[in-house]
């Protein structure tokens, strides 16, 4: 076992049952150490038992577990690398061998129940990562409804306090609906500690009199060419535009020399200056039992340098067609449904606070259109209505699976720009997308 | 315990990648333009109009183009002289200095490396402005430096802000005058207020890479000022005014003691044959092509500024052969709408303008082509 400063653990375990002991041991052990509480450290420990059960009937023989457990913010995240080989790989589609007519159920959608986020990767080669986080428990801020009429210039605050980050989060969250804030503007503490560990950037304004004027926020997942951004969040009472203005400028001004090549919405307010972004479209989002689409908006932070991508001739009118409005040069090249060999396997991202779920290809099979049927089956049933498809235009096997996708009841809503190892396109399941 | 199966080479980059400096790891790598006729090709185009990098759209001057016709394919075979022996001599006798005081590059981006090399080590810190010349600020974080970023004050250099980010652990402060992007400048006034404030211990990095565009006689001299002021660095180059940007050649001018610390972290021979002979060249026949350079700037600069101001745009310009201006769209999105119509801007977002554009000023046929694009991509809204 090593333990390092940024608050991780490694092992390295057999897949023999005499360790899942220690396994779980670890989990709670980590649980306990960094205060993951004892209402919330049961579900890692059980993410960590089912997945360590699962796994090491399913590596091949030799192979060993390799488990981190990282305190991530207000998460601790476990996770598990291992190797897969071929025939073992159908098994760890989040929806293999689900057969609801009979009550059985797959440990991995066991283990995503109890959880916060889980995600299954593939770095490359046959090597997987398995992870699982649960999130800490933080008190409710209640939201501040009442916004003062600030007085200009508003100037950003170099390294905001934790007090003030606290009050313009809660002043956001008093003025704008609750899917275009972030979690942790009704939990400030769960904000501040994700700030603190890096996992979100923040910009706070403040007015001459030194009040919270606005709030804007991004995060840059590990490996993404992208930064995504929520806001502007602008808290004076009478909407300065000027606040979203500044809040927007210094957002692009901080992300401008970063290794990300664009910024793309996730929490678009209505604040938005229109004049920085470009409008991508939207996709649909389920909010209180109600389907509202989501706006999305995108801009490039380099001069963009052409690129080629893979399509298949059933999704080429739609990428003709936005490549044209986007006004990006690219070389389109044809490429065939295969289907390769026969199974098929899904990365599934599953976020139940948000009953969303992301899909993502790892493997093309001939067993695609009845894996994606038992993955929309399944995810609908865990509670994730909102079911997308991510798919990578620089992989030629993923772009040859456009017939199988709209076969399914997958429908193209947006292209992301350097969105994957090339373009992506994101694909919407269900008739609301249509 | 059975050996796991891991990919060896795979294991072995992330290993090596590991133990890469974070500020390495956090940077972000630039990405040059790619060629002319591969950006044709990509755009269908058949011709286009580069206005990116304020090049000087008459070439080099007559004496330069002459070396550069004379030059003979054998000479390559010899390396260059080390450190530009002949050049410093040719600059020496322009400037009235010691030819010792000159230290010459390939291109002024490399005398910025050098120049941090030899002066900052760990723990050190860099000052200079937030929206300048980017190569800078890219020298101080990828060595590791804190540098030290201070916001334009009306799009100009701010002395007063730029002396109280100065520190105890400063090294260096980098000046751009006249300033890229915005052109704006200190006059004499400014700068020796400015230099009278600072700690005498800090180096002043002066880059004048544009000042031959001035005639103004309140633009102060750095050849006049380093006399008076020995922490100062002047910084010149011959890829702006001299047309020569396609063979790097820079150089630094400042008080002997410095320049022979710069000369240890300076790599010798970086300087090219043809680059050596045709500065040379360009300096002894100078005097009729800066004329006529600064005819064609000033001639683009009126019609451009009408075209703005005819569109109500907001523009910046000073001196140099450039202009700035603010679109209602991103400058990344106008960028990609020009150049389907064969003109080619340089963005600033990664100046920290975003949405605004820069053009480089040259001879009317391309100015022209530019306004009818600009136009066309505003009109389309």
């Amino acid at each position: 076992m090593r333990v390092n400063a940024e608050q991780a653990v490694f092992l390295e375990l057999p897949p023999e049952a005499a360790f899942l002991s220690l396994a779980v041991s670890a989990a709670e052990t980590a649980g306990k150490a960094w205060d993951l509480g004892p209402g919330r450290t049961p579900r890692l420990v059980l993410a960590v038992e089912e997945f360590f059960e699962y796994l090491r009937g399913n590596i091949p023989p030799g192979d060993t577990l390799k488990l981190s457990l990282r305190r991530r913010g207000p998460a601790l995240r476990a996770e598990f690398r291992f190797r897969a080989r071929s025939l073992d790989l159908r098994a760890l589609n989040f929806a293999a061998g689900v057969a609801p007519e009979d009550g059985r159920e797959m440990g991995l959608l066991l283990a995503a129940r109890f959880t916060d986020r889980c995600r299954l990767e593939r770095p490359g080669g046959d090597s997987f990562v398995l992870s699982a986080e649960v999130d800490r428990d933080y008190p409710q801020a209640e939201p501040l409804t009442q916004h003062p009429r600030l007085q200009p210039p508003y100037a950003p605050l170099d390294q905001p306090s934790g007090d003030a980050l606290r009050h313009a989060a809660m002043l956001a969250a008093g003025r704008y609906p609750a899917r275009l804030c972030p979690h942790g503007f009704f939990e400030p503490g769960r904000l501040l500690d994700m700030v603190a560990a890096g996992l979100y950037e923040v910009l706070v304004l403040a007015d001459k009199a030194g009040r919270p004027a606005g709030i804007m926020l991004w995060r840059s997942p590990a490996g993404s060419l992208s930064v995504f951004f929520s806001g502007p969040y602008v808290l004076d009472e009478a909407r300065d535009p000027a606040i979203a203005r500044a809040l927007t400028e210094g957002f692009l001004a901080r992300v401008a020399r970063t290794p990300a090549i664009c910024a793309v919405s996730e929490r678009p307010t209505g604040d938005l200056p229109a004049e920085f972004f470009e409008p991508l479209g939207s996709v649909g989002c389920t909010q209180g039992g109600e389907r509202v689409e989501q706006q999305a908006f995108y801009r490039s932070l380099r001069e963009d340098e052409g690129a080629s991508v893979w399509a298949h001739p059933d999704l080429e009118p739609f990428l003709r067609r936005e490549y044209e409005r986007l006004a990006f040069v690219r070389e389109i090249l044809p490429v065939e449904a295969d289907g390769g060999q026969p199974h098929s396997l899904l990365a599934t991202d599953l976020d139940l606070r948000r009953g969303m779920a992301v899909l993502r290809p790892l493997l093309d099979g001939r067993d695609l259109a009845a894996n994606l049927a038992r993955h929309v089956e399944a995810l609908g049933r865990e509670g994730a209505p909102d079911i997308f498809l991510h798919l990578d235009l620089g992989q030629a096997w993923q772009a040859a699976m456009s017939p199988a996708l709209l076969a399914a009841g997958f429908t193209p809503r947006l292209l992301l720009p350097h969105g994957a190892t090339s373009d992506m396109v994101v694909f919407e399941h269900g008739d609301a997308a249509h | 315990m059975a050996t796991p199966h891991t990919d060896p080479a795979a294991w072995s980059t992330s290993r090596l990648l590991d133990r890469i400096p974070a500020y390495v790891r956090a940077f972000e790598c630039y990405v040059p333009s790619r060629p002319d006729p591969v950006l044709m090709r990509q755009y269908g185009l058949s011709h286009l109009y580069r206005l990116n990098n304020n090049e000087n759209a008459l070439g080099p001057p007559p004496l330069a183009r002459e070396a550069l016709a004379a030059l003979e394919s054998g000479r390559t075979a010899q390396y260059p002289s080390g450190d530009s022996y002949n050049l410093r001599q040719a600059l020496a006798a322009r400037f009235g200095k010691s030819p010792e005081q000159f230290l010459v590059g390939n291109g002024s981006t490399e005398i910025i490396a050098a120049v941090i090399k030899s002066f900052c080590g760990p723990g050190d810190a860099l000052v200079t402005a937030d929206q300048t010349f980017a190569v800078y600020e890219w020298v101080g974080r990828f060595s590791g430096l804190e540098t030290r970023l201070v916001p334009l004050r009306n799009h100009a250099l701010d002395p007063g802000a730029l002396l109280e980010a100065v520190n105890e652990r400063t090294k260096i402060v980098f000046l751009c005058n006249p300033n890229n992007p915005t052109g704006s400048w200190w006059n004499r006034d400014t700068l020796e207020a400015f230099l009278e404030s600072l700690p005498a211990d800090v180096v002043v990095v002066l880059d004048e890479a544009y000042r031959e565009f001035t005639e103004d006689s309140r633009f102060p001299d750095g050849m006049e000022v380093m006399e008076r002021h020995p922490n100062v660095l002047v910084f010149r180059t011959f890829s702006k005014m001299y047309g020569l940007a396609g063979l790097r050649v820079g150089y630094l001018c400042g008080g002997q003691e410095l320049v022979d610390v710069v000369r240890r972290c300076h790599i010798v021979y970086s300087v090219n044959v043809a680059g050596q002979m045709a500065a040379e060249a360009a300096l002894a026949d100078d005097a009729g092509h800066i004329a006529a350079t600064r005819a064609m700037v000033a001639g683009a600069r009126d019609f451009l500024r009408d075209a703005f101001d005819s569109l109500g745009l907001e523009h910046v310009g000073g001196i140099g052969n450039f202009i700035m201006v603010r679109t209602a769209i991103p400058d990344t999105l106008l960028y990609r709408q020009l150049m389907r119509q064969g003109v080619m801007v340089r963005t600033m977002t990664a100046f920290r303008f975003p949405n605004w554009i820069r053009i480089s000023l040259a001879q009317d046929e391309a100015m022209e082509a530019f306004v009818r694009a600009f136009r066309a991509v505003l009109d389309q809204g």
